[in-house]
């Protein structure tokens, strides 16, 4: 019996669908199972970049915490080079550092002369925990262990090992450095580590360079210093000479003038004296008109006025009254002279501090003038225009009016056979300048150029030092005195002295 | 291309014209990958312009419009794994500025061989915004859609359109999106 044919065609369409849709089904399975491979290796991929990126980080970690390590080192010590730590403490900080960088258990500082520990310094050996000590064992462990001997600076860092079974330490590291005179200073750090990492070597012989600069900067400081006071001595020395320089010169010219002003003290004393003598005539008068009284009261037991009168008129009472004020009057006038002579040299001589205090220039000339008086006494005018309206400054009396008696003396030297000396002043510019003007011989352009020069003088053998305008010069450069000279030939000279007036 | 695209692209058509239709565009296509996508790997972007010509030929309708649905469809799957500060604009433009300033910075981040699109910017006011496309792979169609899908998303009415196409003669790709 047949079949109707659209059931069976139904059937193998339906079968046909279902063949296509497996097929659909089973390539999309495919597909799925190639992708999920895909993605698997994808991320196996993945993975392995990830696990590499990561021990690439660690590895990038590790070397920056070295470096980050090895600059702290390098920017501690090079901090302590370049600070004003003494030399002591900067190495003391540099042991310090240098212990924990290559991590050693001690550190120690010492220094020798000729291969012999010298400074037996206490508590030189450092380690973290204990900080500075005395550790004389372990000092001796490393003496054992390092070329104490050789009395030269080694050129890097060095590593020995230490047999020490007692304490298992392993090694030493060490270095040496120059400092003063044969002495050699030496840092040495102590480890019970197996091993020395050598990539720590670079690192120390940076440091080492860095200290080694350091050391000699404090050391020619210490030079620098010790030359400074040298220095300041000497500037001490030269400037104690210069003031007994000039005290010197101030005694030579009042050697010169020594005769004049004995002359000067001599005339007064000479009336003086000679007035006493009267005064001894008159004493006897006296003595006698006493004596007459007495006589005639003896003898009467009386004294009428006309007798007295007579007695009077004998010893010549009248004119003993008369003259003895005159005379008095004389001698203290000529007691005033010599005092105020003796009081001019006295301020002359004394030995000044070169403070300078507010003084007249009129009195200081004034003062000159009467100590140099008998160097102008016959055949020259002193024409001395100042008076009290010319303005203070500031100066030492003493020295200037050494100044003025030295410029007075080669004046009077310049007008030999007569002339006249005049002074005055004009003031400017908040300075006032003394004018100081002779009628001599003048002077060429030469002799002014050297004028100020020590020991130049044109003066004979015997009467001037030569010192005179240049120990002036000093004087006046110590006020802020500014001299300019002029002067022609047969005419004369004027010296300018232009003094800051005192406000 | 990143395989997001082309297993985002399955879905769509499967959704559409179901799994036998993908499998026949496959089998037809005979594309080196043989259409094993995942996520995690990088194919070769000829194969989607080979696949949405098929689909083009398949359903009679153009390239551009499947580029267009394609990109209207696969905007929500996108934002989906969107950075989640994205989530919170709610504006077209805002998120067309967001797109470039730091949605496809952070593209960039987890995938820094991606080839990333470019907006540029030329003219905005309230309701008009006018920028460049610019690619290499000249999905201009598809960036219509994926800016009408975002629109979409956010409940707001737009038109977009191009006042200058490369694939009409143009320079470059200039797309104008209006609100309406």
């Amino acid at each position: 019996m047949k079949k109707p044919i659209e059931p069976i065609l139904t059937e193998i369409q339906s079968a046909r669908e279902l063949q296509k849709r497996i097929a659909v089904l089973e390539r999309g399975a495919v597909r799925e199972k190639k992708a999920r491979h895909l993605a698997e290796k994808q991320l196996e991929r993945y993975t392995l970049e990830i696990y590499q990126t990561n021990q690439s980080l660690k590895r990038a970690l590790a070397f920056s915490t070295k470096k980050q390590f090895e600059l702290e080192y390098l920017g501690k010590t090079s901090m302590g080079v370049a600070s004003e730590l003494s030399l002591h403490e900067m190495i003391s900080n540099m042991v310090e550092l240098t212990c924990e960088y290559c991590a050693a258990e001690y550190g120690f500082y010492f220094v020798t002369e000729d291969g012999v520990e010298v400074q037996k310094v206490e508590n030189n050996v450092w380690s973290k925990e204990l900080g500075w000590q005395s550790q004389c064992k372990l000092q001796n462990l490393v003496n054992a262990n390092l070329p104490l001997s050789e009395a030269h600076v080694l050129e890097s860092w060095f590593v020995s090992a230490v047999n020490d079974e007692a304490q298992d330490f392993a090694w030493v590291l060490y270095m040496n450095f120059a400092l003063s005179g044969n002495k050699l200073g030496w840092l040495a750090f102590l480890s019970k580590k197996v091993s020395v990492d050598e990539g720590i070597f670079p690192i120390l012989a940076t440091a080492r360079d860095g200290l080694n600069s350091g050391i000699r900067r404090r050391l020619t400081d210490v030079n620098i210093l010790e030359r400074n006071v040298q220095l300041q001595d000497s500037v001490n020395n030269l400037e104690s000479a210069k003031r007994q320089l000039i005290q010197s010169e101030k005694m030579a010219s009042l050697g010169q003038l020594a005769a004049g002003v004995a002359h000067e003290i001599n005339n007064p004393v000479a009336f003086v004296r000679s007035n006493m003598e009267v005064f001894k005539d008159y004493l006897h008068n006296y003595k006698n008109l006493h004596y007459n009284i007495k006589s005639e009261l003896t003898t009467h037991k009386t004294l009428d006025m006309k007798s007295f009168t007579a007695l009077c008129e004998k010893a010549d009472l009248a004119y003993i009254d008369e003259d003895s004020t005159a005379l008095l009057t004389s001698n203290i006038e000529g007691l005033n002279r010599v005092r105020d002579i003796v009081e001019n040299l006295k301020n002359f001589s004394h030995v000044g501090n070169t403070k300078l205090i507010q003084m007249s220039l009129y009195k200081c000339v004034d003062a000159a003038l009467r100590i140099t008086r008998n160097v102008f006494k016959y055949e020259h005018q002193v024409d001395n225009r100042l008076t009290d309206l010319c303005p203070a400054v500031l100066g030492d009396l003493g020295q200037l009016q050494q100044v003025f008696v030295n410029l007075f003396i080669n004046a009077a030297y310049a007008m030999q056979g007569g002339g006249e000396l005049s002074i005055w002043h004009t003031e400017g510019d908040q300075r006032v300048i003394i004018h100081v003007k002779d009628t001599g011989s003048g002077m060429d352009e030469e002799t002014i150029g050297k004028l100020f020069i020590p020991f130049f003088t044109t003066k004979p053998v015997g009467v001037g030092t030569g010192l005179g305008l240049s120990v002036s010069y000093v004087i006046l450069e110590t006020h802020d005195v500014q001299v300019t000279v002029d002067s022609e030939i047969g005419l004369g000279t004027t010296f300018n002295l232009s003094f800051p007036v005192s406000i | 291309m990143k395989g997001i695209i082309f297993v985002k692209f399955n879905e769509f058509i499967e959704e559409l014209w179901g799994d036998e239709f993908w499998d026949e565009l496959l089998e037809e296509a005979q594309l080196p990958s043989e259409g094993a996508y995942t996520t995690v790997v990088t194919y070769d972007d000829q194969e989607l312009f080979i696949l949405i010509g098929l689909v083009a030929d398949k359903q009679n309708i153009s390239v551009k419009d499947t580029q267009f649905a394609f990109g209207k469809w696969v905007f929500k799957e996108l934002y989906n794994i969107a950075p989640t500060r994205a989530h919170n604009i709610q504006d077209v433009f805002e998120f067309l500025y967001a797109v470039q300033d730091f949605i496809h910075v952070e593209v960039h981040k987890l995938n820094p061989y991606a080839l990333i699109p470019k907006f540029q910017f030329l003219s905005r006011t309230n309701d008009k915004l006018s920028f460049q496309y610019l690619s290499p792979r000249k999905l201009c169609f598809f960036c219509e859609g994926m800016v009408y899908g975002l629109a979409e998303h956010l409940g707001q009415k737009i038109r977009v359109f191009q006042s200058e196409c490369e694939y009409e003669g143009g320079q470059c790709c200039v797309l104008k999106v209006e609100k309406v």
